[in-house]
């Protein structure tokens, strides 16, 4: 009796830790943005202000509306979402067949290829900006979301092949070589086992192309230059100048497009944590 | 648009040559099924392209030879390639899973490498950049970049090799703390707990806030008089007078300490894509392993260091190596905190001294060899870790 | 369930892809297009956008297309470098003189000599523009120039030397409370410029670059003293700190660009106040900043058919009218020499003490050799103020380094 309430007494201590150490780390990770929601209701378009008030004198929401009424913010939002999602799917679905590759087939220039993929992350990107700049000339993507969409979906696709790649590793061969006794065929294996296992490391590549695409400035600044085809990026650096900044707007715009990331880290949550039917064939 | 037009015609050109001679070829390979030789990739790859250059030159098409040579080099490469592996069908599937990546690959970043790379041979400066534009050719200096690059520095102070351990220091404290920091917390996160789902979403914040933002938010926080940092520091002190008897108080991060304030900033957003990573590799590891564990009485600690590490491996490896290579290569973070306010030399690592040459002294030669001494450097650190990674794979 | 979804998100992309491939928009670069870029801050846009819209509006422009486009800084330079060498570039760009020399350099500007009459706009404003003999754009504005800006609540005049301005600051900042007396952005070297002037010296001399001077250390020991021993300034504050601080009322004195005057006076109204930066009463010499302003230029890989088109904009853009136009709604002041006679110009206060300033500085030299002396000595001040480096040793390296810098530049 009196062990068994030890026990629970440890029990509930030990969970009060846990909560009162994330919470602690959440506070850190959510004070800055806290400190950006004060500067966008702050009047007067200053970055710093000396006092830590949160809710700051005068507070308005006047940067707020200012953002939408007079520049194509929601334009810009939109563009940003067409480009991030297409990106993302098919960053995606690259990324989780060739992984599929690497994992499962033995094949001439296969450590070369993996060395190869993360050896295009190697060069520092700002190098890149004239020979991209050439490139998407000469390609004929000037200024078109085509060129933004494959710029992105290949440029994050080493670490998503990387990181799927590490992932269908663990998971047991034979559960595949069942399903080709059955007559299934190498793809339809590959498609009716692996992925449906997969979808935490599925759900992490999702994220990182998803965040990627979202905030990338360099290669959208480089292919875009007119402000109707402008992510938001662009166009909230559009507010940025030599020395005066507009930073109640600029702070704005940047609560604004944080909505739409944590809603789908939200969404993603569901999707993170399911491969927990491994657990039951492993072993 | 006239450009773009003749680029079209070039690139159009390039294409029925290829095509043209990939059907000549694939016709006398497939009929004698060469491709099966082990002398055949050497002999096509010499022999081809050089016939070809020959045959052009009797026709008097090309006054250059060493353009059209590199030309037939890479298609006869494409070509042997494809009959090797493709034709013969032996990895068919495999490489046609992987086709799609690699060609966007090469289609992006393949042109930029080499471009890099005739740049750090030649010599484009302010001076050279017209005749360049004009004419298209480019003073040849061999190597002479590239002894800049260790001789000189693109800083004022700070020679190339102590930015090199500057810089490896950097990367190896943040990716350290990255790892650590996130594992510790999707360990927390791992537990069955209430509002998780919620907790995650919070912690994800500095990954998912545009970074400029982020970081100017931050940054505001480390300032020697308002903010929230050294406000903590004087009020500590002033209620401990014993922490203050040890020295700590305000301290005037920006100005005395900028690569500690930006490495402290830069932890701070990278341990969220630490934590979802690790979180989704933990899940890659089945309960049986700690329900046979805990059968065996094994403690937290040892659960910890012969089930979630080694197993977790797969997933955390890629996201390490690139984190490095990401940290090594990542200037934002320094750009932001230290370059609006008076850049000073004391926070610059490698890349952010490249930048400087590059962009405000316009030595795009130079640069470029020494972005291509970065890509070597990473190159090693990259090869060496999967090394290491293997032999730890086969030890187990 | 799974498949489903797999198949639709396929489906969804590749559609997404199509539809965007069909939106791509059609280039327009034909010869009546004049593509502008320009950098300035976001609240000038609409003042630029009315200006050409009238420019279009003229009987003779109406099939003259001007595309406008926004750039930053940096960005501007990269783009503009880049889409010469590929034979793309924008046919004008409008920005600050620091990076025409750099233009002008590598070719991809053309001197406007001969094209306009240059003797009609102010002469330091062209002379700020003019390398090796030749000069490379055409003024739009004329200033760029750091002044003071006070508080009315705390002070009721300028100070007119320092000996005045420390005096407030010794008792009458005291009174108030204000956190500092003054604040200006001691990290950066464009604020240090004046100064030096002050104390006697000049950061070049031609292409070379003048900063182990008896000057230069004077002025450091200036900046030193004001930090560490008066006490007047704050120790560490950017731009955005002291805009802050300048803002919220806890600083009496700023010095500031002319940029910064139209925010202060939305800011601020009646309690806006400007002047002069004082004179250092230890040398009686006037503290001169760098005066420039801002240029078209033209791109050097112009079609010749638009040249004509490009000179009637240029015009357009910095007559009379405009001018005037530009300084009611911007505050910035006017580049031709007729326009800033006029009694709009000089009947208003701000424009006349700015007017005053801008005779007190001196043009800012375009020459590419000031990227060294910029970047030597930010790196070298802030070593001597954070006290890292003695004064003399941090004036002689400034010199030494951008010497070197200098020399690997043009090797």
């Amino acid at each position: 009796m009196n062990d068994k309430e030890i026990y629970k007494q440890k029990k509930l201590f030990k969970y009060l830790l846990i909560h009162l150490a994330i919470i602690t780390f959440v506070v850190i990770c959510v004070y800055p943005l806290l400190r950006i929601l004060s500067v966008s209701i702050r009047p007067g378009d200053k970055l710093i202000s000396t006092d830590l008030s949160l809710i700051p004198a005068g507070a308005t929401f006047a940067a707020y509306v200012r953002l939408l009424k007079e520049t194509l913010f929601l334009r810009w939002l939109w563009n940003s979402l067409l480009i991030t999602v297409a990106t993302s799917f098919i960053g995606v679905s690259l990324a989780s067949t060739a992984a599929y590759a690497f994992s499962r087939f033995k094949f001439g220039g296969k450590k070369g290829g993996m060395i190869l993929l993360l050896s295009t992350q190697m060069i520092p990107a700002g190098m890149l900006i004239l020979p991209l700049f050439l490139m998407i000339m000469k390609l004929g993507l000037m200024n078109t979301y085509l060129g933004m969409i494959i710029a992105y979906s290949v440029s994050s696709l080493p670490f998503s092949i990387w990181i799927l790649k590490g992932y269908y590793d663990t998971i047991p061969r034979s559960l595949e070589e069942a399903a080709l006794v059955d007559g299934t065929s190498q793809l339809g294996a590959f498609y009716r086992i692996i992925l449906p296992l997969s979808t935490p490391a599925l759900s992490i590549a999702f994220l990182f192309n998803f965040t990627t695409a979202w905030n990338e400035y360099l290669v959208a600044r480089v292919v875009l230059f007119s402000s109707k085809q402008y992510t938001w990026t662009l166009g909230l650096f559009e507010l940025q100048g030599q020395y005066i900044t507009q930073w109640g707007m600029f702070a704005a715009g940047s609560m604004l497009v944080t909505i739409p990331v944590l809603m789908v880290f939200l969404y993603s949550s569901k999707w993170l944590i399911s491969g927990l039917t491994l657990g039951s064939v492993k072993g | 648009m006239d450009i773009l037009y003749s680029i079209y015609e070039v690139l159009w050109f390039a294409l029925i040559v290829l095509t043209g001679i990939a059907l000549i070829e694939g016709y006398f390979y497939y009929h004698f099924k060469f491709y099966d030789r082990r002398w055949f990739f050497p002999v096509a790859l010499i022999g081809f392209p050089l016939a070809a250059v020959a045959f052009c030159r009797a026709l008097g098409l090309a006054a250059d030879p060493f353009r059209p040579l590199l030309w037939f080099l890479g298609s006869e490469a494409l070509i042997t390639l494809f009959f090797r592996h493709i034709v013969k069908g032996r990895n068919q599937l495999a490489y046609l899973l992987l086709a799609p990546a690699f060609i966007g690959l090469a289609l992006l970043l393949v042109y930029p490498f080499i471009f890099e790379i005739y740049l750090s041979f030649h010599d484009l400066k302010l001076t050279t950049i017209m005749q360049w534009k004009n004419t298209g050719v480019l003073p040849f200096v061999g190597l002479r970049q590239y002894v800049n690059v260790f001789t000189t520095s693109p800083l004022s102070e700070v020679t190339f090799w102590a930015l090199l351990g500057r810089t490896l220091w950097w990367t190896f404290i943040n990716v350290f703390f990255h790892v650590t920091g996130g594992f510790a917390l999707a360990l927390l996160l791992n537990n069955s707990i209430r509002f998780k789902g919620f907790y995650r979403t919070l912690l994800v914040i500095p990954w998912a806030m545009p970074q400029v933002v982020a970081v100017l938010a931050m940054r505001g926080e480390f300032h020697s008089q308002y903010g929230f940092i050294n406000i903590m520091l004087v009020k500590l002190a002033a209620a401990y007078p014993i922490l203050a008897s040890l020295g700590i108080g305000p301290v005037q991060w920006l100005s005395n300490y900028p690569l500690a304030t930006c490495t402290l900033i830069n932890i701070w957003l990278g341990i969220p894509f630490m934590m979802v990573v690790i979180l989704g590799g933990l899940q890659s590891i089945s309960s049986s392993y700690y329900d046979a564990a805990d059968i065996d009485g094994a403690s937290y600690l040892q659960k910890l260091r012969y089930i979630t590490i080694p197993l977790i491996k797969p997933v955390l490896m890629p996201a390490v190596t690139l984190g490095t290579v990401w940290t090594f290569n990542n200037i934002n973070v320094i750009y932001l905190v230290t370059g609006q306010s008076g850049g000073t030399e004391q926070a610059d690592i490698l890349v952010s001294a490249l930048y400087k040459a590059a962009f405000t002294y316009n030595r795009y030669s130079y640069s470029a060899a020494f972005a291509i001494v970065i890509f070597a450097i990473l190159f090693f650190i990259s090869v060496f870790y999967l090394k290491s990674f293997d032999a730890a794979k086969e030890e187990r | 369930m799974k498949k489903k979804f797999f198949s639709a998100a396929l489906a969804l992309s590749s559609v997404i892809v199509a539809l965007c491939s069909c939106a791509r928009p059609k280039s327009p670069l034909d010869a009546s297009t004049i593509i502008l870029w320009e950098q300035e801050d976001a609240q000038v846009a609409p003042y630029i956008d009315s200006v050409l819209a009238a420019f279009k509006n003229l009987p003779e422009n109406k099939a003259i297309q001007v595309v406008r486009t926004h750039y930053q800084t940096e960005d501007l330079r990269s783009q503009f470098q880049a889409a010469s060498l590929a034979g793309v570039a924008p046919d004008l760009i409008m920005c600050p003189s620091d990076t025409a020399g750099l233009f002008a350099v590598s070719g991809f500007i053309r001197p406007v000599d001969g094209l306009i009459d240059t003797s009609k706009y102010n002469k330091a404003v062209m002379q700020a523009i003019t390398l090796d003999g030749k000069i490379w754009g055409v003024p739009v504005s004329n200033g760029n120039h750091l002044m003071m800006f006070f508080n009315k609540k705390y002070a009721k005049t300028a100070p007119k030397d320092t000996d005045e301005l420390f005096k407030f600051c010794a008792t009458d900042a005291r009174a108030y409370k204000l956190d500092f007396c003054m604040a200006f952005d001691m990290g950066e070297p464009f604020w240090l410029m004046p100064w030096l002037a002050a104390f006697g010296g000049w950061p070049i001399d031609n292409k070379t670059p003048t900063l182990d001077t008896p000057s230069m250390r004077s002025a450091i020991n200036f900046y030193l003293d004001l930090k560490f021993n008066k006490k007047y300034a704050p120790p560490e504050c950017d731009y955005n700190c002291m805009d802050s601080l300048f803002k919220e009322g806890k600083t009496a004195f700023i010095i500031n660009g002319d940029w910064a005057i139209s925010g202060y006076q939305q800011h601020f109204k009646k309690d806006f106040g400007l002047g002069l930066i004082p004179k250092v009463s230890s040398t009686g010499l006037w503290p001169a900043p760098m005066v420039s302003g801002k240029y078209f230029m033209i791109s050097s890989g112009i079609k010749p058919e638009k040249l004509g088109i490009v000179r009637r904009l240029m015009e357009f853009y910095t007559n009379r009218d405009n001018q005037i136009k530009q300084f009611k709604e911007l505050q910035r002041l006017p580049s031709l020499a007729e326009a800033s006679k006029s009694p709009e110009i000089t009947g208003s206060e701000v424009s006349r003490v700015s007017m005053e300033q801008i005779s007190k500085g001196r043009p800012m030299s375009m020459a590419t050799e000031m990227r060294a002396i910029w970047d030597s000595a930010r790196n070298y001040l802030g070593l001597a103020t954070s006290r890292k480096l003695s004064v003399e040793d941090a004036a002689r390296k400034m010199q030494e380094n951008a010497a070197q810098k200098i020399s690997e530049m043009n090797r």
